[in-house]
């Protein structure tokens, strides 16, 4: 047998430490460059005879023709799995990711991969990581608010409202009724802006262009409604803690009114594209199935978990700002895969919009923000004439304001599940500690269990449906 | 609600009919919003007829081609950058600018309250007595690249005089160019001032 | 049938008002489109703006940037007195309703100046903290 055959059956790690010895370098000389192939004709006929791997370097030193007869073939549980039956022999490893435009940002998948079937999907996260949580811990509770925007960049006042809710129950204040309404309804516009980018680039990774552009139009007006009313297309720092930071300009409301009256218009069409498409119905339907039970011991939330069939919504089953004042459906999904979870963000769309018309009608009038100058800075008007709401604004810019000591975990439906701050004060004015729940880091937790024996080309489709962005699971 | 009872609702889940039903069925009030999408038993076409004639004349896609198709005859959507430009309000958070008072004293104080609240910490103030006594910044400087437009640092201003202006085509093609320094923001009040000023009136009953 | 009639009228038209065909091809390589419309007025750089009303909010105010700029036309060549309007954030342009103005208001806008010799070089506004020694140079 010859050196370059001995060689190739040590297995990769047999080879490595034999490359890396001093030994190799003798060896290497008389390496033929053809040694992967002789490896791939020889592999068979030493495949089906499992035993324990050991290599020692004493082995690896007495390479001659004796010692390695006696040397077994690598085994193929080798990277711990269960014993994948192939008769390709090892699987191959796929890194899917970090800049692969389906990844939705910087997503690296490790996948095993066996023929086209994904064995193990192994997601990486980290890129993104921006250490949020400590980064408030340093902030003052107005200072904080910002970095909420740039969790989940796709549903921004969703972000900033759980936190405000969150700083609220701690102050244990009340917000204005106007100032809930205003709420709920940007609450219900982010839900479209984050459902349009889910269905819109989930569309798009699957090969389908046209609606992505449909519903990036339909994203350009409502990031025109952001900015009238913020001043920032996405990041809007719009919600504050005690209401929120302006009142509505006058005309805003009829400009949402005649923007939700087409909206449904434009759902119709993505309707017709997708609905009945027998493409997008093979691409979806059975893929990416999560049953009731797991989605559950997933800790799954949001559109992930209505798909599976269960009844979870906390607009409904405790609702926050004004969902309790306005009616609508949660939908559910039957079957829990990839295409009911398309059918849950559509229906959520069209309820979205009953509740923006509910609120643009119930929209009542008075303050936007709580009169407490101790936590809301005064206006500017009275700012600029009276000394003592002169003081308090120095206070509050400078030092912030106090919030008593205690904690709270406040939760909200935000468009992708469940959305929580957890929030501790030791009576300071910065956060002792903040802890974000964010709804996309159990999804892509579970992104192994649901995408197991999958084609490689349904990863991206589970990718989309779950709605993954890299702001809120990196932080 | 513990796990069996979510559990006994995903059972009622599979039964198509409840699409129908399920408003009058369900007893719990949480429940009563809920309804169910999804439930397909190839309901979109019965029949294995019109099955078989949707599969063969490819019904659903033509119908989405027809949409695409009609896309083709309405007016685009785009526009045409330089020429035309997109809608922005009088809230808009651009590239920052110090102001003036109308006699060509510039307002700001020195107070420092922008540098206290910027939660980037982009600016840095330092200021000094001037020659008649006023007191006024020597280092205004802001790192527009640090910075996160979150307008904060125009919120705190107590004399109007750090505004986020409406002007967003500034990039550069160096980092350094964005390390505005006071000379380069007050040149920018005094270019952006009539705007500034307009828009400042516009959004004065919201402040 | 009326809207295509309609369409070639409003083509005719623009040919028209962009001074003939010559013109108009000129335009057209400039500008990548040909449209007609009110005129509102010229700014202190030359940029002519028109109006049209025809079309949906974002395409219905336009700039058409002075000559003199040729092929480098910039976003930033408009004035700021013109910002506003051309932007949608009011409806008056600044011919009906002047803005304010002062004395030490830069009478010309500047444009982008990033990329050439005369961009933007930060430099500190205060006087430097220490003073570095010199040392006394032997005279010979």
């Amino acid at each position: 047998m010859s050196k370059s055959i001995q060689l190739a059956l040590l297995g990769r790690k047999a080879a490595k430490n034999l490359l890396k010895s001093s030994i190799s370098n003798q060896l290497n000389s008389t390496l033929p460059v053809n040694g992967v192939l002789s490896q791939q004709k020889r592999w068979k006929s030493f495949y089906g005879e499992p035993a324990e791997f050991k290599t020692t370097e004493e082995q690896i030193i007495l390479a001659n023709d004796e010692t390695a007869s006696k040397w077994k073939q690598m085994p193929a549980n080798f990277f711990g799995d269960e014993k994948i039956n192939s008769s390709a022999g090892q699987n191959v490893i796929l890194n899917f990711g970090p800049q692969h435009p389906a990844a939705h940002g910087v997503l690296r998948l490790v996948l095993e991969l066996d023929g086209e079937l994904v064995r193990r999907a192994d997601p990486h996260i980290g890129l993104l990581h921006r250490g949020t949580e400590k980064l408030i811990e340093y902030k003052t509770y107005t200072q904080a608010l910002p970095y909420f925007d740039r969790l989940d960049y796709v549903s921004m006042m969703t972000n900033e409202q759980v936190y405000s809710m969150a700083v609220e129950n701690l102050l244990r204040i009340e917000v204005p009724e106007r100032a809930k309404f205003i709420r709920t309804m940007f609450a219900e516009i982010t839900r479209l802006l984050n459902h349009l980018m889910a269905i819109g680039s989930h569309t798009l990774d699957m090969g389908a262009l046209t609606p992505y552009f449909y519903l990036f139009e339909e994203r350009e007006k409502m990031m025109e409604f952001y900015e009238r009313v913020s001043g920032a297309r996405m990041h809007a720092a719009y919600v504050r803690p005690g209401g929120v930071a302006f009142d509505l300009p006058i005309g805003l409301m009829d400009d949402i009114y005649h923007f939700i009256k087409h909206f449904g218009q434009r759902l119709d069409e993505v309707d017709d594209m997708l609905t009945a498409n027998r493409i997008w119905r093979a691409r979806t339907i059975g893929i990416g199935t999560v049953t009731a039970e797991d989605a559950l011991n997933l800790g799954f939330s949001g559109v992930m978990l209505r798909g599976s069939g269960i009844k979870w919504d906390l607009r409904k089953s405790q609702p926050y700002d004004a969902y309790d004042k306005v009616e609508f459906d949660v939908p559910v999904g039957t079957n829990g895969d990839t295409y009911d979870r398309y059918l849950v963000r559509m229906e959520e769309m069209r309820q979205s919009l009953r509740i923006i018309e509910q609120c643009l009608n119930k929209m009542p009038t008075g303050e936007v923000r709580t009169d407490d100058y101790k936590v809301v800075p005064p206006r500017r008007a009275e700012m600029k004439e009276s000394m003592e709401a002169l003081i308090h604004h120095f206070k509050l810019f400078t030092e912030g304001y106090q919030v008593p000591p205690g904690c709270t975990y406040t939760a909200i439906e935000a468009p992708k599940g469940e959305m929580g701050v957890y929030l501790v004060s030791d009576g300071t004015s910065r956060p002792y500690r903040c802890y974000i729940r964010a709804p996309g880091f159990p999804h892509l937790a579970a992104m192994d269990k649901v995408s197991k024996n999958h084609m490689i080309a349904d990863i991206v489709a589970i990718i989309g449906t779950m709605d993954i962005v890299f702001g809120e699971i990196d932080r | 609600m513990n796990l069996n009872k979510l559990f006994a609702l995903k059972k009622a889940a599979p039964i198509s009919r409840s699409i129908l039903f399920s408003n009058n069925i369900s007893t719990s009030a949480v429940s009563r919003d809920y309804k169910y999408v999804g439930v397909r038993e190839e309901d979109l076409y019965s029949g294995f007829t019109n099955k078989a004639v949707n599969k063969i004349l490819m019904g659903e896609l033509m119908k989405g081609m027809m949409t695409t198709l009609g896309k083709f005859f309405t007016e685009p959507v785009t526009i045409n950058y330089p020429f035309e430009k997109g809608p922005l309000s009088p809230r808009f958070r651009g590239e920052h600018a110090l102001r003036r008072y109308p006699n060509g004293e510039e307002r700001c104080i020195a107070c420092k309250l922008c540098e206290a609240v910027c939660p980037a910490q982009a600016i840095t103030i330092e200021a000094e007595e001037r020659a008649d006594g006023s007191r006024r910044t020597t280092r205004y400087d802001i790192d527009m690249t640090k910075c996160i437009y979150c307008g904060f640092c125009q919120e705190a201003c107590p004399v109007d005089a750090i505004v986020e202006g409406p002007n967003f085509e500034y990039s550069t093609e160096t980092h350094e160019e964005l390390l505005y320094n006071k000379e380069k923001l007050l040149s920018n009040g005094d270019r952006w001032e009539p705007a500034i000023a307009a828009n400042l009136k516009a959004d004065n009953r919201y402040r | 049938m009326t809207s295509i009639v309609q369409n070639f009228r409003n083509l005719a038209l623009s040919i028209k008002q962009n001074g003939g065909l010559y013109r108009s091809i000129l335009q057209l390589y400039r500008v990548d489109e040909i449209k007609e419309g009110e005129y509102i007025g010229t700014d202190r750089n030359g940029n002519r703006y028109y109006q049209n009303k025809r079309f949906f909010v974002g395409r219905s105010r336009w700039v058409i940037y002075n000559e003199k700029y040729g092929l480098d036309y910039d976003g930033t060549h408009v004035d700021p007195e013109w910002h506003g309007w051309l932007h949608y954030v009011r409806d008056d342009p600044p011919t009906v309703k002047p803005p304010i103005t002062y004395k030490w208001v830069t009478p010309n806008p500047q444009e982008n100046k990033t990329g050439t010799p005369d961009n933007y070089v930060p430099y500190s506004t205060v006087k430097p903290k220490i003073e570095a020694w010199v040392p006394k140079s032997n005279k010979k």
